[in-house]
């Protein structure tokens, strides 16, 4: 078993070196993400200066649209990741032509698809710390943090949210086109989660919508963490997020195993 | 010598059309075409096994079948008692696949980060990975240029380095998928002959080498099956390839001495259609076309031996390759 788990870490190990060595060779686009950042941190402390401070961003506590909205759209980063990476190594593979040739060899299918998060959630912890520190450098206070809370939220946000990118890996596998979720969660998590404004803003029935997303109880969780609360206050989005992962996390596995297994059969593995 | 590799009425179809159009409009019935057909070989253990067969005949599916990257519907596919269907993961430590698409790599990287990534995914650690790394560039003559980046590789540095890949985790079994498709003849008979003696010779690997060059196939191939339309038209050492196509057989036979009464007995031998004589004593060439019959020969040499003529050879005359596959895959070769 040991042997095993062994050989898994070094093959999620080539494939993390293999993503971040083909994205830096894309220089100037892996330099210019960067700069992105740092103009969005720019973007949302101006446009901050244009609204109130609340108790509505701050969780009863009143606090500034730039600490509510920094914070979020840092970490909705974590589910971009998980919603682009597990599908776009699909993607790529098939546009690379090298899927077949990854496939050939003794891995399982879910693990060459999973592997693909490593370098992703990495970069996007990065990502999130970037945009941590340069809205440290617009004021954003972390004296409040309650770290246990935030870490915790973390995970649950990532393992909340990873069983979507899965699934729609098994989209791509099995329709070959752009899968659904990835666009529709990505812009719904804009609109619905209350990335740039508070969800109570939205019409009741939107709300309820919203309610139904991973990352608006992970986005709640770590707001609540970054102004100093505990996770039994947090418990409700707690309960939510691990009864999330329990059940689409096997869901995933096997609707991916599903469609790969139906590829399979009808020999469009390889296709795009 | 025991059956390594043994494939039993493999059957394989595939949709006509994919896609939720077509499923609905035959109300989710999927129309499939058949791609192998009770297709049954095996191939001995440090044997080069070719495939042959027109584009669509099935040559790829077997090879992918034996990859675990498609399914079949029926049959089974056994390497060293190993189960396809049953043992995938395990399955694919016996095989390499050189499939030598050369967009099979990551361009933006170099020969070397490739097969570090290749052999990890095959399972080995650092220390073996660089040990095989140097072995297998080695053995391709790719060691000087390993470290240039796959996009400034030529065809041929390009078609090494997936052979190279297929042997990185020192597989039993290596599929060669048009080893030398896309490369100039110089590299391509370097390549030939790599197979032979290294693969084959030196290292005792079991070659299973599916390609449209017939001459290559004929060179290199032990046995050769010819598939056609998803069935196995032919089995057989390349030399007796011959007798599978139905072909008239071809015979030049020198004897000592020819009469009037030789020829009549040797006219009226049954199958055969046609005799010319040239020469004279005591070298008489006879060159004979015989209907491809049981015991033809046989009795065509009794009548030529009769009343003490001396028969000093009987040689076959060979037909080029090409024509016997293109008579062992025409729709002529179902009605012979």
């Amino acid at each position: 078993m040991n042997a095993e788990f062994a050989t898994a870490g070094r093959k999620v190990r080539a494939t993390f070196l293999r993503d971040a060595r083909l994205m830096m060779s894309y220089r100037l686009a892996f330099l210019l993400e960067w700069f992105a950042i740092v103009a969005s941190v720019a973007g949302l402390f101006f446009v901050s200066k244009l609204v109130p401070a609340s108790s509505a961003f701050g969780g009863g506590r009143v606090a500034s649209y730039f600490e509510y909205a920094v914070v979020n759209v840092a970490f909705v980063t974590l589910q971009t990741a998980a919603l682009q990476s597990f599908e776009n190594s699909i993607r790529n593979e098939q546009v690379y032509g090298t899927l077949e040739a990854v496939l050939s060899t003794p891995t399982s299918v879910s693990l060459v698809v999973l592997a693909a998060g490593a370098w992703a959630f990495t970069l996007a912890f990065i990502q999130v710390g970037l945009y941590l520190v340069m809205g440290g450098l617009f004021g954003l206070r972390f004296d409040h943090v309650n770290v246990g809370s935030l870490a915790v939220f973390l995970v649950l946000a990532i393992t909340a949210t990873v069983p979507l990118g899965v699934i729609g890996a098994a989209a791509i596998v099995r329709f070959k086109q752009g899968a659904p979720t990835q666009f529709v969660l990505s812009r719904a998590a804009t609109l619905l989660a209350g990335v740039l404004f508070p969800i109570s803003l939205l019409p009741f029935w939107l709300q309820a919508v919203s309610w139904t997303l991973p990352i608006t109880h992970a986005l709640n969780g770590i707001r609540g963490a970054f102004h100093g609360a505990s996770l039994r206050d947090l418990s409700p989005d707690l309960i939510w997020l691990t009864v999330a992962t329990l059940v689409l996390l096997p869901l995933s596995l096997f609707v991916f195993r599903g469609a790969v297994a139906h590829a399979k059969y009808d020999g469009t593995l390889g296709q795009y | 010598m025991a059956d390594f590799i043994e494939v039993d009425k493999l059957t394989k179809t595939f949709p006509t059309a994919l896609g939720i159009v077509p499923w609905v409009r035959n109300l989710g019935r999927v129309e499939r075409r058949t791609a192998l057909d009770h297709v049954s070989f095996s191939v001995r253990r440090g044997e080069l096994f070719g495939l042959l067969g027109a584009n669509g005949a099935g040559k790829s599916t077997i090879l992918r079948i034996l990859a675990g990257l498609v399914v079949a519907d029926r049959g089974t596919v056994r390497v060293d008692g190993i189960d396809a269907r049953t043992s995938p993961l395990e399955l694919r430590r016996k095989v390499g696949l050189c499939c030598t698409d050369e967009r099979s790599f990551y361009y933006r990287l170099s020969g070397r980060l490739n097969l570090e990534y290749f052999g990890a995914l095959a399972g080995l650690d650092a220390a073996r990975l660089r040990e095989r790394i140097a072995d297998v560039a080695r053995a391709v003559d790719l060691t000087g240029d390993l470290d240039r980046r796959f996009d400034a590789f030529s065809s041929g540095m390009r078609q090494r380095l997936g052979i190279a890949r297929a042997l990185l985790a020192d597989p039993e079994v290596l599929i060669l998928d048009e080893p030398t498709r896309a490369v100039d003849p110089m590299h391509a008979a370097s390549i030939r002959a790599f197979v032979r003696d290294e693969l084959v010779g030196r290292r005792g690997k079991t070659v299973l080498l599916a390609t449209n060059v017939l001459d290559e196939a004929w060179e290199l191939c032990e046995r050769i099956a010819v598939l056609r339309r998803g069935r196995i038209a032919a089995i057989a050492p390349p030399s007796e390839l011959d007798a599978y196509a139905g072909a008239p057989l071809r015979y030049a036979i020198t004897i000592d001495r020819s009469d009037a009464a030789l020829l009549d007995r040797t006219r009226a031998v049954a199958g055969l259609l046609d005799l010319q004589v040239a020469g004279d004593a005591p070298n008489v060439r006879l060159e004979v076309v015989l209907r491809p019959e049981p015991h033809a020969l046989t009795e065509l040499l009794r009548a030529v031996s009769a009343n003490g003529v001396c028969v000093s050879s009987v040689r076959p005359q060979e037909r080029r390759p090409a024509e016997i596959f293109a008579d062992l895959v025409t729709e002529q070769s179902d009605e012979r």
